[in-house]
Parts: C-alpha cells; sequence; structure tokens
C-alpha cells in the first residue's frame, strides 16, 4: 500500500545525492582551475581588477601580474593611476605631448610585452621623428569595456591625464551590443546596477567563480541563440539583418563618443576614432567557419558589415576615423596577425597596427601642433 | 538540426511529448511527419528524393513478394537497383567522375568542358539509399516479407534516429518494431538517456575539441613536423570516432526512449588487435553490409586466397568511395583492403608456424594492439588529406623527422591526452564488457560520479557551435 510514497522517497534522496556528487564535483574543478586555470577567469587574472563605482570596473593601480596561458607568458604592470604603464603619469612638461587610447582588451592587450602593444610601438614611431617634442602613448585600455565604459573612464580619470589627442579604439564585433547593455549607464552618467538586489549578489557569485563564469558563458550563448539567430551575440553586428539591437548600440556609440569629442575639446584635445576589426574579417579560414556556423543558424554573416555600419554611425561625429581592416587585411602574413585561440593582436599584429597609426595621426593632422 | 543542437533538443521534446499520449497507428503517422521535418529542414527539396525511393522500392518489394516468375523478379532487382545508385550515383558522384574524367582527358590531349550542374549533395542519401536497397535485395533473397504498409515502409526508411548518419538499418530488425505496438520499460529511459548523454561527451567534448587541434596541422597554412603529424592523427583517430560513435549513441539513445532499438555501430573499434576485428567493431552496420552485399556475392572467401583477396579489395575499395566522392577515399578504401589482405597472410603464416598470441593481458596483445592503432591511424591520415600532394609531404616527414617539438608538446599532445584520457578510462571499463552500458551496472555512488563528470565536460568543455557531424556529408 505504502509503495508509491516509498518511491518517491528513493527517488529523492538519490536526487539529493546526485545533488550532493555535483556540488562536491564543482567545488574540485573550481580548485582546479583556481589553481590551474590559464583562462581570464583566473583568480590571478581577475586580481587585475577592482571595482569602481563611478566606471564599473578598472585596472588596479599597482596591480603585478604574470600572465600565462599555453600562447603566451606576459608580465603585466598597472601604474598608480589605473593605467598598463611601467612608470606614473605626473604633470605634464612643457614639451610632453600625450595621446591617451581608450578601448577594451585590444588596447590593453594583455597577450604581449608591454613594450610590444601598439601603444608602445606608436609611440616609438612618434618620437623617432626627432625635434622638441616628447610624445607620450598612454594605454587606458580595460578589459571588457565598451563605448559607454570608455565615456566614463574619460570623463571621470583619463581627462586628468591631460591628453592632446584621444584616440578612441571601436571593436567593431562586440561594442554595438555592448553599448546597448549599458545604456543606463551612459544615461545616469556613471555605472548603475539595472538589476534586483537578488540577481545582483547572483551575479557577484558568478564572477567570484571560474566555473560558474563558463557556465554563464554557456546561458549567453543560449540567450543569444534564442535572441539573435546567432550562437554568439556580439556576430548580430554582422547579420545581413541584424536585430534593432544593433541599430540601437550604433546610436549609443555615437553619443557615447560624441560625449568623449567634447569633453576632449573642453580641455583642448583633439580626437580621433579607430575602427578595429574581428580577426574572422582578415582570417579566412576564420571567417568560413564562423559563416557556416551562421548559415547552419538560418543567417548570413557579412564581413565587414559591422565595420561598414560604425563608419555610417560615426562620421556624422566629424572627427578624423580610420578602419583598420583594409590595412590588416592587405598583409601578406594576415594569418599572423592574431592569436589563434584569443583573438588578439599578436606582437607582429601590434606592429602593423602601431604603422597604421602612425601614418594616420600624420595624415589626420591629429598630431600637428595646436595653434 | 543537428543532435547537439538546441532545436533538435526542442523538436524531440515536442516529438517526445506527443508520441507518448499516441496511441500506435497515430505514432506511426505522427514519427514519419515528424522525420520529414526533420529532414525538411536541412533542405526541404530532398524530401522530393526521399518519397521517390520510398514508394519505388514498397512496390518492388510488393512486387517481388508475390512475383514467382524468377526472371521478372531478377528483372525488377536490377530496376530498383539501378534507380537507387543512378540517383546516388548522380547526387554523390556526378561532379566528381566528371571532372575526373576532365583531368584525364586533359592529359591525353583530350579537351571538354565538364557541365556545371552544382548538384547539392542530399544529407544522408548513402544511408537510406543503402538500407532501401538492403530491403529490395532481402525481400528478394526471400530472406524477409515484404511490407504490405507504405506507411510503415516509409517509416522504416526516414525514421529521423538513424536518417541523416545511420547506421543503416535492416528491415529484419527495424520494420518488426515499427508495426507492433511499443512499450518503454523504465530500464530503456535510463539506458536511453545514458546513450544519450554519452554521445553527446563523444561528440562535444572529445570530438569537437580535437577537431582544432587536427585543423591545425592539416590546415593550408600549416608547416608542421612528423611528429607534429603522427599527434593530430593520434587526434583524428579519436575526432572521428568521437563523432560518429556519438552521432550513433545520441541515435540509439533517442530511439531507445521511444521504444525502439537500433542496432550498435561502433564496439571500441581502438582496442582491437587486427584489420578484420576492427571492421567488425567500426561502422558495424556498414562493414556487414557490404559484407552481405558486396563481398559475399563477389563470392568471398570461396574461390582461393587470390578470388578472396580480389573480393576484399574491390569491396574496400568502394567502402571508401562510398565515404565520399574523392580519390583519397578510394585510396583509404584500398589501403583498408591491403591492411585486410596482408592480415590474412601474416594470420595464415603464424598459424602454419603454430605462433599463438597469449590470452589476457600479456605484453604481446598490447604490442600488436598499439601497431594495430597505428595502422588504423595511417589510414586516418590518407582519409584526412586534403591532397595527395599533402598525403605524401605527411608521409615523408612521419618516416624523416620524428622529432617533437615544445609547440608539439604544449599545443597538440597534452590538450590531446587531456580529451582522450577521459574517453578511454571510461572505454576501458566499457570494453571490458563489451557494452557501452555497462556504467549503469556501476554502483550507486560511483554512477552518479560518472554522470557529474559526462556533465561538467559537457558543460564547462564541450562545443556548443552545434558543429556539423562529419558523417553527414556521407
Amino acid at each position: 500500500m505504502n509503495g508509491q510514497p516509498r518511491a518517491q522517497s528513493t527517488v529523492l534522496r538519490r536526487a539529493v545525492l546526485f545533488g550532493i556528487v555535483l556540488l562536491v564535483q564543482f567545488a574540485i574543478i573550481e580548485a582546479g582551475l583556481r589553481l590551474y586555470s590559464k583562462s581570464e577567469g583566473s583568480a590571478t587574472f581577475q586580481s587585475l581588477f577592482i571595482d569602481d563605482p563611478a566606471v564599473g570596473h578598472r585596472l588596479r593601480p599597482g596591480a603585478e601580474i604574470r600572465y600565462n596561458t599555453d600562447e603566451f607568458t606576459t608580465d603585466i604592470a598597472v601604474n598608480a593611476q589605473g593605467v598598463r604603464d611601467d612608470d606614473p603619469i605626473g604633470p605634464k612638461a612643457p614639451t610632453e605631448r600625450r595621446i591617451l587610447v581608450l578601448g577594451d582588451s585590444l588596447v590593453l592587450s594583455v597577450q604581449v610585452p608591454f613594450a610590444q602593444t601598439f601603444c608602445e610601438n606608436l609611440e616609438r614611431r612618434l618620437n623617432a621623428k626627432g625635434g622638441d617634442t616628447r610624445w607620450r602613448v598612454i594605454n587606458g585600455g580595460v578589459q571588457g569595456y565598451g563605448p559607454v565604459q570608455d565615456w566614463l573612464f574619460f570623463d571621470k580619470i583619463g581627462a586628468a591625464f591631460q591628453p592632446d589627442v584621444v584616440l578612441i579604439v571601436a571593436f567593431v564585433g562586440n561594442d554595438a551590443i555592448e553599448a546597448y547593455d549599458t545604456a543606463a549607464a551612459l544615461k545616469a552618467g556613471r555605472a548603475v546596477e539595472t538589476e534586483q538586489p537578488a540577481i545582483g549578489r547572483l551575479r557577484e557569485v558568478v564572477r567570484a567563480s571560474v566555473t560558474l563564469q563558463s557556465v554563464r558563458l554557456r546561458w549567453s550563448q543560449l540567450k543569444a541563440r534564442f535572441a539573435t539567430g546567432t550562437p554568439e551575440r556580439p556576430l548580430t553586428s554582422y547579420l545581413a539583418n541584424p536585430p534593432p539591437e544593433v541599430a540601437a548600440g550604433l546610436e549609443l556609440t555615437r553619443d557615447a563618443f560624441g560625449r568623449i569629442v567634447t569633453r576632449a575639446a573642453g580641455i583642448g584635445a583633439k580626437t580621433g576614432i579607430v575602427l578595429f576589426p574581428a580577426r574572422f574579417q582578415t582570417d579566412d579560414p576564420d571567417f568560413g567557419r564562423l559563416a557556416e556556423i551562421v548559415r547552419q543558424f538560418g543567417d548570413t554573416l557579412e564581413r565587414n558589415a559591422a565595420s561598414d555600419r560604425f563608419r555610417q554611425a560615426l562620421t556624422p561625429l566629424g572627427v578624423p576615423l580610420i578602419d583598420l581592416q583594409p590595412a590588416l587585411a592587405a598583409e601578406p602574413d594576415r594569418i599572423e596577425l592574431f592569436f589563434q585561440r584569443n583573438v588578439h593582436l599578436t606582437p607582429r599584429g601590434h606592429d602593423v597596427v602601431g604603422g597604421v597609426l602612425f601614418g594616420f595621426l600624420e595624415t589626420s593632422g591629429l598630431t600637428a601642433p595646436v595653434r | 538540426m543537428v543532435f547537439t543542437s538546441l532545436d533538435f533538443v526542442l523538436f524531440f521534446a515536442v516529438v517526445y511529448a506527443v508520441y507518448r499520449v499516441l496511441p500506435h497507428r497515430p505514432q506511426n503517422w505522427f514519427l514519419l511527419a515528424a522525420s520529414y521535418y526533420f529532414y525538411g529542414s536541412w533542405d526541404w527539396r530532398f524530401l522530393s528524393l526521399l518519397l521517390g525511393s520510398t514508394v519505388v522500392d514498397f512496390f518492388v518489394g510488393r512486387y517481388l513478394g508475390r512475383e514467382t516468375a524468377q526472371g521478372k523478379r531478377r528483372a525488377a532487382l536490377v530496376l530498383s537497383l539501378i534507380f537507387n545508385l543512378g540517383m546516388l550515383g548522380f547526387f554523390k558522384y556526378f561532379e566528381f567522375f566528371e571532372e575526373s574524367l576532365a583531368a584525364l582527358g586533359a592529359r591525353v590531349g583530350w579537351h571538354f568542358d565538364p557541365l556545371t550542374l552544382d548538384v547539392l549533395l542530399p544529407i544522408g542519401i548513402s544511408f537510406y539509399t543503402f538500407m532501401t536497397i538492403s530491403y529490395v535485395i532481402d525481400v528478394y533473397r526471400r530472406e524477409i516479407q515484404p511490407t504490405s504498409h507504405l506507411l510503415d515502409f516509409a517509416l522504416f526508411v526516414a525514421y529521423f534516429p538513424h536518417l541523416v548518419a545511420g547506421p543503416i538499418l535492416r528491415a529484419s530488425l527495424l520494420l518488426p518494431q515499427i508495426e507492433r505496438p511499443r512499450t518503454i520499460s523504465a530500464l530503456q529511459m535510463r539506458s536511453g538517456a545514458w546513450l544519450i548523454a554519452w554521445g553527446c561527451f563523444q561528440k562535444m567534448f572529445v570530438a569537437d575539441n580535437l577537431a582544432p587541434l587536427v585543423d591545425s596541422v592539416f590546415g593550408p597554412s600549416a608547416t608542421p613536423g612528423g611528429a607534429d603529424i603522427l599527434v593530430a592523427a593520434w587526434a583524428f583517430a579519436f575526432q572521428i570516432y568521437g563523432d560518429f560513435a556519438g552521432y550513433s549513441n545520441i541515435a540509439r539513445g533517442v530511439s531507445r526512449l521511444m521504444g525502439i532499438e537500433l542496432n550498435v555501430n561502433f564496439l571500441f573499434p581502438y582496442f582491437v588487435r587486427s584489420p578484420q576485428a576492427f571492421w567488425r567493431h567500426w561502422h558495424i552496420s556498414l562493414s556487414t553490409w557490404l559484407r552481405d552485399y558486396l563481398y559475399i556475392p563477389l563470392g568471398g572467401n570461396r574461390g582461393g586466397a587470390w578470388k578472396t583477396n580480389r573480393n576484399l579489395m574491390i569491396t574496400m575499395a568502394l567502402g571508401g568511395l562510398w565515404h565520399g566522392a574523392a580519390w583519397t577515399f578510394v585510396l583509404w578504401g584500398l589501403y583498408q583492403g591491403a591492411a585486410l589482405v596482408a592480415a590474412r597472410a601474416i594470420s595464415g603464416w603464424s598459424d602454419a608456424a603454430g605462433l599463438r598470441i597469449r590470452e589476457g593481458l600479456s605484453a604481446s596483445r598490447i604490442a600488436l594492439g598499439v601497431l594495430m592503432f597505428q595502422v588504423t591511424c595511417f589510414g586516418w591520415l590518407i582519409f584526412r588529406a586534403e591532397s595527395f600532394g599533402q598525403l605524401a609531404r605527411f608521409a615523408r616527414l612521419l618516416l624523416t623527422d620524428l622529432r617533437p617539438t615544445m609547440a608539439t608538446v604544449n599545443s597538440l599532445f597534452i590538450p590531446f591526452l587531456m580529451v582522450v584520457v577521459p574517453l578511454m578510462v571510461v572505454h576501458v571499463y566499457q570494453a571490458r564488457r563489451e557494452s557501452e552500458e555497462a556504467p549503469l551496472q556501476l554502483p550507486l555512488l560511483t554512477r552518479y560520479a560518472l554522470y557529474g563528470a559526462v556533465f561538467w565536460c559537457v558543460l564547462l568543455w564541450g562545443s556548443f557551435e552545434g558543429a556539423q557531424f562529419i558523417y553527414f556529408q556521407f
């Protein structure tokens, strides 16, 4: 007579046991990943960052780590002002001119030694011209930044570096989507929590766990599949028929960059915009692979659609703009410009970008003396 | 709609929910409609080929069942074969043979412009065509009775778990299960779920993680050394195994949840010690098909050593061509045929000399297994090569430059081990019990630990890009 309750009890006991097994395994995986992981979720890499009430997050002033992956090992130092640099940023000397480069991980460039970043490469090229002026190029890139954080960082922190030129590096692969996701911060003029406190706490737990960050990535892919028809949300900027959030994100990007232009002009600095392509825009096999995946999802991936959309959206700002894609794609060894696994620039890629930006600064008049 | 995609998860959830509440005959109608939807999701135009093949072979089967005049029966069989092989030949091999002919003609000074038809390869055509051919031949041989229900036959051909990448099922196995009402036990549910989970692990964790390693060596811009090529060949061996065995296991698991058994298609093929055994454990449904409908009709091993060897070479060359319209596949088939011929010869000599490998876990058995794995891997090198030029270059490097570099170890060998070792740990246990379902017999806690490990591996390190299965192209 009591067979059914007993069966239910057995099922419940087994479910609890299985849950415990999963939890134990989770703990083992978490510990293993914290100790040995080479991903950006590792404790070592995460120690580079601190929360910032105004911007959201930024580089931890004074942080020093050795970041080791299968593809590279890099020593990363953050100066007292919170940018990747070996030297502090003090008052500007009369003969010194400064270029502040804003952007995300593509600017920060943790994959290469500091001396090999395109910012340093550009600085060397500028100073090699000779003359009395000493150029300093400040790497203001921070992992995970989008256009809105670029604006907040410049407004709250970067403007104090007294730049003469501000170069905004827009990663066309995901900046529109990131701007769309952070619209509230642009409106508020500071980082805002847009979610319920419980969600916020859950987010903190997820951020604190290497394992759960991977699970979150899966969840994002799943949501992207439902919402956009692509396996990864950033790819929507390249679709033949992008969802409305791409156009909205481009408008927000123009708004954020416009604020930087205005603020920079207010402190006597000129602004230029650099459109940075995704690796697949220069790498044929990579493009073929992604195009096939998107095709399976029933849409079409257009190689330079995002670059074209950004150029169209940002041209009205009336500041010099360069798209790096044609120059990178024209390189005979373009397959070697990006790392294969983490899709950031190799030392060779940084060298090419440094050269292209040097030419851009020269021809656009951005480095011409202010009268 | 690949098995490891979200689309399929949603599709199967709906199909299964409806399927469970329907009685038997409506179940069959519903499964047929679902199967046509599944197939049409790739390209609805190819449904006409599926329908054509179904209708033609259903009526040929009925005719063969009632006709007694041997001449007429033979004519009907030939007509069916011409239809099926003609369809397969046109869609799969037309451009290949035309281009090959044009290339050959150009060598002797005879130039012609090949027709440009841009023939698309209908997905799964090699699999369902072989199923309908085996049905017609079995009826012709009077080994089975033809079915009198077009619905049941259509479902036999189009049943979605096997439709696009096998297993290549025999009517004697599947048709009775379609014709009879089905029951689904708790054990079937449990083992079906395990097969699906295990198949996802094989595909998403093993195959999809090895694919970039293999591509990095076989890619057009790669300049690998011999050691890189060796590790890439090992990696490809497990990639193609994980891909295809994973698909087969998901197919079996999905089907078992609906109360329909599909045959085992892989049985630990890298634990064997001879080419004969390899083909008894690798793509079993194809190798038994080739044996029953090609090798034995050619004469099998009935005409002495020379004829047996000839039959083996023909069978394996055609088996290679079945895998794809490229000469590298033909060469792979010939290599497999040569391996079978050589193994027969060696077996004959060792028998005559009274040599015996000791049973149990002996050093000689392990050495033979390792050797056989290398023989298999060289075959996979032929199979995976982009061209004969690349194959020749890789073979030369394998013979002349086997020194591993740090990159070989760090970028290829260690990632290879990290993927393959978890698979092999489970496989050793399964192989000793000769069943992939053996883990279901483990003690509760061990079993749950295994389920959990599979769950975490797929969730954290599996590929979620919905990559196509390699065997879809065949």
